[in-house]
């Protein structure tokens, strides 16, 4: 606890160096958003001549710190205790901020998960600096002292980038999908430890007594994504989706209405209330385009839209364009498909191949859920 | 069961109309003139928290608080409308161009000046500033334990529990009160005033307070305690589409386009 105290800037801000990233994990393993980090952060603290270390909680870390180090990060450190099974803020809190202290990094990042904002809203009041939320873009000025972190305001039409000059240290958290998990290469060389975290009762009377875990679909790594809007007409209708996504091997998305209806569940939500993707392919079958779905799906590397409106306002940013009723337009691009596959998939095995397709993407989708 | 009588404080802030704010496609900027004040969706939702447990435990007194403009009166009118008992008005000039840090200090202490409270509630973020930082900062300048994004909360035997809705599933926390509470928008519906209970808002009044009351430094708020900056405002550089044209019939050419260009592979990886 800090009091009731300002933010004040350290009396020697060069005394802080290296990048610091937090890599969130559930049941002694790390989590996507955090493995995103390493890249950005790797980049930012090797452009000045510094190292990016990576922060690692758990009941047992052995193998988080390893993962942590062949994916990147210079260094580890990982804190193991009982007490450190789940995410709880003030345990988590105090260690990390305990580091802080210790290690003095210049910057530190923090993955913008519901847990990771949890923590980074405490340890910037904490450090007495500053935090910009939600980044899609960091980098650091040339004189490699000074983080620009920049974040889309305005429903995304802007992008502010937010500074904090004096204040130590730099805190940001960076929005999960955006920045890319580097390669994990067995043979890196990183320098580790392992340290047992005690840690004081009167900081562990949150109790979580029940969770749930839920399997969601993470669109956020998905290459290939085929969404249904309310164009779709009927609940039904996401069968015809289901066809075309499993004939590309893609994932099924769709626009806020058709989960407020009950046709398709919350985790397949594109959007700003939804997921923010960014996939090599995005079929919009029956959207409108509103800004708060283009704000989930607008970097998209290619478009097409399937809408009976010439003027639908997903058509500005579409790549491709098919002015047609969905229901015409998906049974013919099927059929296209099938034609063009390379034979053993496109003559009569196929439904059993799509079938082994559909449960490996099931799998696949489990152990990729952050 | 023991009910109990608590003291809740609800954090709100008013923001412009989502909805009605123009984004000028041109300059990209936003134009704020045009929209009318709000409650921020999610401290909506975090009011009626609120009220649903003093709906359950009798003698249960509800303050809200807003940091804000002289005009943020009525966003506390509206909340005292729907049974809350009582509004606090922070103002003052020295708070303008606050960011989290300083924001979460100003109400912290406002809340210390309050003196006893067992819940505050926060949303889990507005819609003009989008961090979600401010509640859990007030937190941890009160020493308190928090449960942020929730979508239920309920006092039991003297305990407070909460759901929080994660990425990978659904976690229910027990808390010991004093504590905070980050609600989730569109977690409950709020409820409606009648036209009797707004007329007697009005009656009641709210509180006006000002950096004087809470006993901060002018240079600790708003801009000047501010650690952070915003350098610099630009609108998103878009990918240039092409926007090309095929109908229902020629899509064995559209498939052909799609694989030359290498937008869609089969097999491999
Ligand atoms: C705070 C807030 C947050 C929001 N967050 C999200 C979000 O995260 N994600 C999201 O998607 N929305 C979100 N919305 C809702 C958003 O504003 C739009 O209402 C929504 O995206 C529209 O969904 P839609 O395109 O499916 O439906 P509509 O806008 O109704 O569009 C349906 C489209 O289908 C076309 N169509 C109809 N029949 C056919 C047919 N047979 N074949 C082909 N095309 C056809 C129509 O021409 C039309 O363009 C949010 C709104 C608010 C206020
Ligand atoms: N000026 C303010 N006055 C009162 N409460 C606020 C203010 N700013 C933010 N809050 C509270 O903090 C929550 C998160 O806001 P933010 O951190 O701006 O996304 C809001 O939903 C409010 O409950």
């Amino acid at each position: 606890m800090v009091g009731l105290i300002n933010a004040e800037p350290p009396a020697n801000p060069d005394e802080y160096k290296n990048v610091m990233i937090f890599l969130e994990s559930r049941d002694g393993k790390l989590k996507k958003p955090g493995l995103e980090m390493i890249s950005v952060g790797s980049s930012i603290a090797h452009k000045v001549n510094e190292i990016l270390i990576g922060i690692v909680f758990g009941d047992k870390v052995g193998d988080m710190v390893k993962e942590a180090g062949e994916y990147g990060c210079d260094r580890v450190i990982g804190y193991e205790s009982p007490d450190l099974k789940d995410f709880r803020t003030i345990p988590y809190a105090t260690l990390l901020s305990d580091l802080i202290t210790e290690l003095k990094p210049n910057i530190l990042l923090i993955p913008a998960t519901r847990n990771g904002r949890d923590l980074a809203s405490r340890i910037a009041v904490r450090s007495r600096t500053g935090v910009t939320a939600d980044c899609t873009e960091l980098d650091i000025d040339p004189n490699g002292r000074i983080l620009q972190a920049r974040r889309p305001t305005y429903g995304e039409s802007t992008l502010a980038e937010i500074l904090c000059k004096r204040h130590r240290p730099q805190m940001a958290t960076a929005r999960p999908g955006i920045f890319a998990v580097p390669e994990r290469k067995s043979d890196a060389k990183y320098e580790s430890e392992i340290r047992k975290a005690k840690i004081k009762k009167e900081y562990l009377k949150k109790e979580i007594v029940d969770f749930k875990p839920k399997t969601t679909v993470d669109l956020t790594s998905a290459k290939y994504i085929v969404s249904g809007g309310l164009g779709l007409g009927k609940a039904s209708g996401f069968n015809l989706i289901k066809q075309l996504a499993d004939e590309i091997d893609a994932y099924v998305g769709a626009s806020r209405p058709t989960v407020d209806m009950g046709w398709i569940t919350r985790d397949h939500q594109v959007g700003q209330t939804g997921q923010s993707v960014r996939p090599q392919l995005y079929i919009a079958c029956g959207i409108s385009g509103k800004a708060q779905h283009l704000m989930g799906m607008k970097l998209s590397e290619n478009i097409i839209s399937i809408n009976t409106d010439p003027n639908a306002e997903i058509n500005s940013i579409a790549d491709y364009i098919i002015t047609a009723d969905l229901y015409e337009v998906i049974p013919k691009l099927v059929a296209a498909i099938e034609k063009k596959k390379p034979q053993e998939s496109a003559t009569s095995t196929n439904a059993k191949t799509t079938k082994t397709k559909k449960v490996k993407a099931e799998e696949s989708k489990s152990e990729d859920a952050n | 069961m023991i009910k109990m009588a608590l003291e809740i404080i609800v954090m709100i802030k008013q923001v412009p109309d989502s909805s009605e704010v123009v984004i000028d496609p041109v300059t990209f900027t936003l134009n704020r003139g045009a929209a009318r004040n709000v409650i921020n969706p999610a401290d909506e939702n975090a009011v009626e928290q609120a009220l649903k447990i003093k709906d359950a435990n009798n003698d249960t007194h509800i303050t809200v608080i807003t940091m804000g403009p002289p005009f943020a009166e009525s966003a506390l009118l509206d909340c005292m409308a729907k049974g809350v008992d009582r509004g606090i008005l922070v103002t003052d000039r020295a708070f303008a161009g606050a960011d989290t840090y300083p924001t979460g200090l100003t109400l912290a202490a406002t809340i210390t000046k309050i003196g006893k409270f067992d819940i505050i509630f926060a949303g889990e973020e507005s819609t003009d500033s989008s961090t979600g930082h401010v509640g859990p900062g007030v937190a941890e300048f009160l020493g308190i334990e928090q449960a942020s994004y929730t979508s239920n909360s309920w006092v039991e035997d003297g305990k407070v529990f909460a759901e929080r809705q994660l990425e990978d599933g659904v976690e229910t926390v027990k808390m010991e009160p004093p504590c905070l509470i980050t609600v989730l928008t569109n977690s409950n519906i709020p409820r409606n005033a009648t036209l009797r209970m707004k007329i007697d808002a009005m009656k009641r009044g709210i509180e006006t307070w000002t950096l004087a009351d809470i006993n901060l430094k002018p240079e600790w708020v708003g801009l000047k305690g501010s650690p952070t900056i915003v350098k610099s405002m630009k609108s998103i550089q878009e990918k240039k589409r092409a926007g090309k044209k095929f109908t229902p019939d020629q899509m064995d050419e559209f498939v052909d386009e799609l694989i030359s260009k290498g937008i869609l592979k089969f097999g491999g990886d």
